[in-house]
This record gives structure tokens, sequence and C-alpha cells, in this order.
């Protein structure tokens, strides 16, 4: 592992000594009493990038928030479902979540099923991404 | 007739298994870590005398395996099994099962477990006591129309909690009868998958309660006392976030009632060991919720209030070495707090954060205490709980320990997964904490949603970026860097 360092970076202008270390892909850094942590590939990206990735983040494709196991689908592929409503339940660390619907649509295709190990970011649904009246 | 322990098997892992060793490394003990193949990077396994792997992650299959623990701690020559918290620590059948092997289970008999420790047995004893319930159904039919029709008996809101749990797992709030079918399967599953049994129960919710529990103590002879109490009204998801000893709730007169319904159940129970009472308290009624026939999460702030060392007391109990001296006066002094750190993003609603642990500083100082269970390059993983570790403090008054906790914290750092250090500042900060009159709904109340991303400075990424790749100090840089190539290494080298 790479040891954290001391290092200088600019903050609004200001030359700032920063506590740092990076991890896994992953760059975590100290400024006062507060903790940050920033993907390297994204900081690479620069800052256009990352704004475009956030915006092309789409609310008809579901995806792990975390790694876990899907424990219910309470779903099926062509299902009509209302904003909000729960969609599968995901365990990790020993406590269940519930994830829901972030608009009225239909299911377009369920790529899980009960019982299965998924990463950060497995693509979990697919709702069609129009809202359907 | 006294026992003698001289090697003690350890059932659990993380803080609680450090607490633990340190226990018995100051008794003069040897330990046996029993542990899952995913523990080998844990401090638990570096510090214990010996350690024995009991199988794969998964919990079922090591941690709550009850042949696979007895046959380790056997094979390894224990004399004695501490169970920790969690896991197997309420469970009678792993109490009898090391009983039977001829192993001390450091913790109350088999018996007192099953009389006390299931849920149900103890709201019987309760009932057979004259001592204080809530309204609920604890019946043997559990099918849905059943519970559905016991919930609309009791009247919402109702909590539904698993018969075999604790520490939140398996435990729903219904507020409207159609999500009800829903949270109890949840609630089921959830039981079933942290404690082997989808058993559960339903209970009376109070929307303004405070939670208030008793460290209880039984010696070797069954002399039951109490260490006082402890509170714990903040809660997220029914899981204990901050704990405090000794409650700003309770007048000398209920404190003197609670304490002796506490000792009461636990005497009924024949109880011996270390053990807690749990409480709710609304509009100067208490009532009881349960017993925990275990060392608990929060007992360093009994401790720090109270001048005692409980896992070392319970180690003497079971080797019958410790009784209550009638001389004894139990004297609380001061305030103490109890932070838990829990890996987990406190911007993203407390969604569960694994990873390598990378840099930790826990910032040392009078009366600052940390139980940690990881070191840099251990890594948290999906399949234990995400409490990484504890921060407790004392001072002389609960102003100041709540001062001094802030502080703490502040300074605390942990680089590779996320905590919810954040979270636990800004509750230390709000005012309904701080005047002591928070309830158990404090947390769904003021912190909902988490807390809100608005201090993170956004600028922070892209100056990184420019000050790195095209000014920044290489020097600096080159020793941050991964060894191998990275995007970050090629976008750096392609300048």
């Amino acid at each position: 592992m790479n040891p954290s360092l001391n290092i200088v970076v600019e903050i609004d202008g200001t030359e700032t000594n920063v506590l740092a270390q990076v991890i896994d892909q992953k760059f975590w850094f100290r400024i006062g009493n507060q903790t940050f942590c920033y993907d390297l590939a994204e900081l690479n990206m620069g800052s256009s990038a990352r704004k475009n990735k956030s915006l092309s983040k789409s609310p008809h494709l579901i995806v792990a928030p975390m790694p876990g196991k899907i424990t219910k689908i309470f779903v099926a592929a062509a299902d009509k479902i209302e904003k909000a409503q729960p969609l599968l339940v995901m365990e990790a660390m020993k406590m269940e979540y519930t994830l829901k619907a972030e608009i009225k649509t239909k299911v377009d295709k369920i790529n899980v099923k009960v019982g299965d190990q998924v990463v950060l970011g497995h693509l979990l649904l697919e709702l069609f991404p129009e809202a359907i009246s | 007739m006294m026992k003698s322990i001289h090697r003690v098997a350890i059932a659990n892992r993380g803080e609680v298994a450090v607490r633990i060793i340190h226990a018995c490394e100051e008794l003069g003990l040897e330990t046996v870590l029993l542990h899952s193949d995913a523990d080998i990077n844990s401090r638990a396994y570096r510090l214990a005398t010996k350690s024995i792997c009991i199988g794969p992650a998964p919990t079922a299959e090591s941690y709550l395996n009850i042949a696979a623990n007895i046959d380790a701690a056997l094979a390894a020559g224990a004399d004695a099994v501490h169970p920790g918290f969690g896991f197997l620590s309420e469970n009678a059948d792993f109490a009898q099962a090391c009983e039977k092997a001829g192993l001390i289970f450091i913790g109350p008999s088999s018996d007192s477990i099953r009389l006390l420790g299931d849920k149900i047995s103890f709201k019987n004893l309760a009932k057979n006591a004259g001592l204080p319930l809530l309204p609920g159904y604890e019946g043997d039919d559990q099918t849905i129309p059943t519970l559905l029709t016991e919930i609309e008996k009791i009247g919402l809101p109702v909590i539904v909690k698993a018969a075999a749990g604790g520490g939140g797992r398996g435990m729903k709030l219904i507020k409207v009868m159609s999500e009800a079918k829903d949270l109890i399967e949840s609630a089921k599953r959830e039981s079933k998958s942290a404690f082997g049994s989808e058993k559960i129960f339903l209970e009376k919710y109070l929307e303004r309660a405070k939670h208030i529990e008793f460290q209880i103590f039984g010696d070797c002879t069954g002399n039951v006392k109490h260490y006082f109490d402890r509170e714990c009204s903040v809660q997220r998801r029914h899981q204990k976030i901050i704990e405090e000893a000794i409650s700003p709730s309770l007048t000398d007169d209920l404190r003197r009632q609670m304490a002796e319904v506490a000792c009461t159940i636990a005497t009924v129970g024949n109880y011996r060991n270390a053990g807690t009472v749990e409480f709710l308290l609304q509009d100067g009624k208490f009532y009881l919720l349960e017993v925990n026939t275990r060392l608990q999460v929060e007992h360093p702030v009994t401790e720090e209030v109270m001048g005692v060392d409980l896992v070392k007391l319970q180690i003497l109990t079971a080797a019958e070495k410790f009784v209550f001296s009638s001389k004894e006066i139990r004297i609380p002094k001061g305030h103490s707090i109890e932070c838990r750190v829990y890996a987990e993003d406190p911007y993203k609603n407390g969604m569960p954060s694994t990873g390598k642990i990378g840099m930790q500083f826990w910032p040392d100082g009078p009366r600052r205490r940390f139980e940690y269970g990881f070191e840099s390059g251990d890594t948290i993983t999906a399949h234990y709980d995400p409490m990484i570790a504890k921060v407790i403090v004392w001072d002389e008054t609960r102003a100041r320990a709540i001062q001094k906790m802030i502080h703490t914290l502040n300074e605390s750092i942990v680089f590779g997964v996320h905590t919810n250090i954040p979270y636990l500042i800004e509750i230390l900060n709000h005012a309904e904490f701080q005047n002591g009159t928070m309830t158990t709904r404090f947390i769904e109340n003021y912190f909902a949603d988490g807390i809100t991303t608005a201090t993170v400075p956004k600028i922070i990424p892209s100056v990184l970026y420019k000050k790195f790749l095209v000014g920044g100090r290489s020097g600096s840089l080159g020793g941050l860097l991964p060894q191998s190539p990275s995007p970050w290494t090629s976008a750096w080298r392609g300048i």
C-alpha cells in the first residue's frame, strides 16, 4: 500500500498542505477536519468529463449502489411500475436495502436473480426510459 | 468450587475480539481466535496467541456454525469460550454445546439464555413476575393473516422484531397496513440470515420514547446487582449510534424503580455474568423491552463511569472467582459517551462502504478511548457488520463529554472507507441531543435523509487535477501513486 503523505494543493487560489493517500484507485485526502475521496479515473477525465458523466446518470438503469446479494425481486419483465415502487431488495453487511423506481414506466429487462452476488455498479434492471402513461 | 481457565477461545471478530484478547492477556490467559477465512486481515488475528479458521466468510458457515466453533475450541485446547456480542452470543444452543463439550461459556447458563434471551419466554416471565411490558403479540402462529389481525388489535404503529434477534436486525416498523405484509416478510428474511430463525413477534411502537438500559451483573453465587444505566436513544433503523452513561433523563426515583425491576427480572432468570435489561421510557412511565444475555456493544460507557472492567469480571465470574463484596459501593462518576464508527457514506444516506483501510489515526488524549478491529491494509468486506470502531470519552459533566467527543471525532482520520464520523459530529452538535431530550425518533425527525453534501468543496477535484497534472509537484505526488500502471499514472506520463 502507498503511504499517506502531506502534499501541497491549491484550494481557492491558496496553497494548502493536505494529508493524502492513494488506495485502490481512489485518492483520499484531508482538508481541515474533513476527509474527501475522489476516483483517480474521474480526476483524470477532468471536470468537463465528470460533468457529462453525472448528467448521463439514467433513472431507467438500475445499478447496484453497493456490493451485496440480491434477496428479493418484486417485479417481472413488462410490469408497469409507479414512481417510488420497490423494485428489488439487496443485502449487504447483514442489512437490507430496497431499491425503488425513480420514474413511472415499464420493466424492460431483469439481469439478476435472487441469490446473486453483485458488485458495485452491476446493471440489475433495465426500465423503459420514457414514462408510460 | 473454582474452575480454572487458562486458554480462552474467542468466537467473534472485529473490535470486540480485540477487547476480549486485551482482557484475557491482562489476566494472564492465552487466547484462540476462531475466525472466518475473510478475517485473517484483522487486528484480532494479529493479537491472539493462536488462531483457527472455522470456515468461509459467510456467517452461516463460520461465525454462526456451532459445531465448527466447538470443534475448533476443543482442538486448540481452550477451556473457555467468550462469544462477544452478536453471532452466537445469545444462542442457548451454543452455550449448551459448550457446557456439554466441557468448555466454560463466558456468559449466563444456557437455561438463563433460554428463559431471558428468548424474547418470547422473557415476556412470559416478566408478565408472571408482574413487571411492566408493552402491548404486543408473541404467539406461535406466525402465519401472515394471524400477524395482520394481531397488528390491527395492537393498533398502529407496530414494530416487528426477530424473536432470536438484537442489534436492529430483522426489525421493521409498520406505520400503514398496506406495507405490513412486505415488512413482516423482510423482517423474517433478515432474521433468518442474521440469527438462523425466522420467528418474529409484534410490539406496540412508542412514538416519543427514550431507550434506557441497565447493566446488570450476576456474580458466581447468583447475587445480582446493577452498574447503573445507559441511554441509547440515538438510533437509526433501530440500530444504536450514540450511547451514554448515565442517562440524562432519569430522576433518582425512576432510576431506583427501574434498577429494581432490572435486578428482579435477572434474579428470576437465575442470571450469572454480565447482561443488560432494556427499557422504553415515555411520559414518566417505563416498559421492559428485553434482556440481552451478553456483553453489550456500549459496555465501555458503563466501565468509564463505574471504574470497572466488565470483560474481566465476566471471565472471573465464569471461573467462579468473582463475588460481590457486601461493602462494595457502586456510584457512577462523571459522564461517558460512545460513538459507533460505521463504514458507510454519510452523504449517501449511510450506504455501506467497503474497501481497504488506509491510514487510520485515532487522536489520543486524557479519557479518550478507541476500540477498533482493523488496521492499515485490512479490508472491510460486505460480509459483516459495518461497525469498524468505537470512540469513547469521559468527562466530569455531560456537556464537557459532548465537547470532548466532538473534538476527538474531528481529529480522527480514516482513509480507504467512508465513515459516519461527519454524521456523528452533526448529531452531537444538535440542540436536542445537547439538551438531552432526544427520543428514539431523533434520527428520523432530524436526519431522515442523512446529512447533506453542502460542505464538500466541489472545486477540489478539478483544482487537484490541474495542480497535479499541470503544475503539481511531481516529487510529492510520486509517493502517492500506485506502483502498477493506472489511468492516473498513464495520464501523468502522457504530459
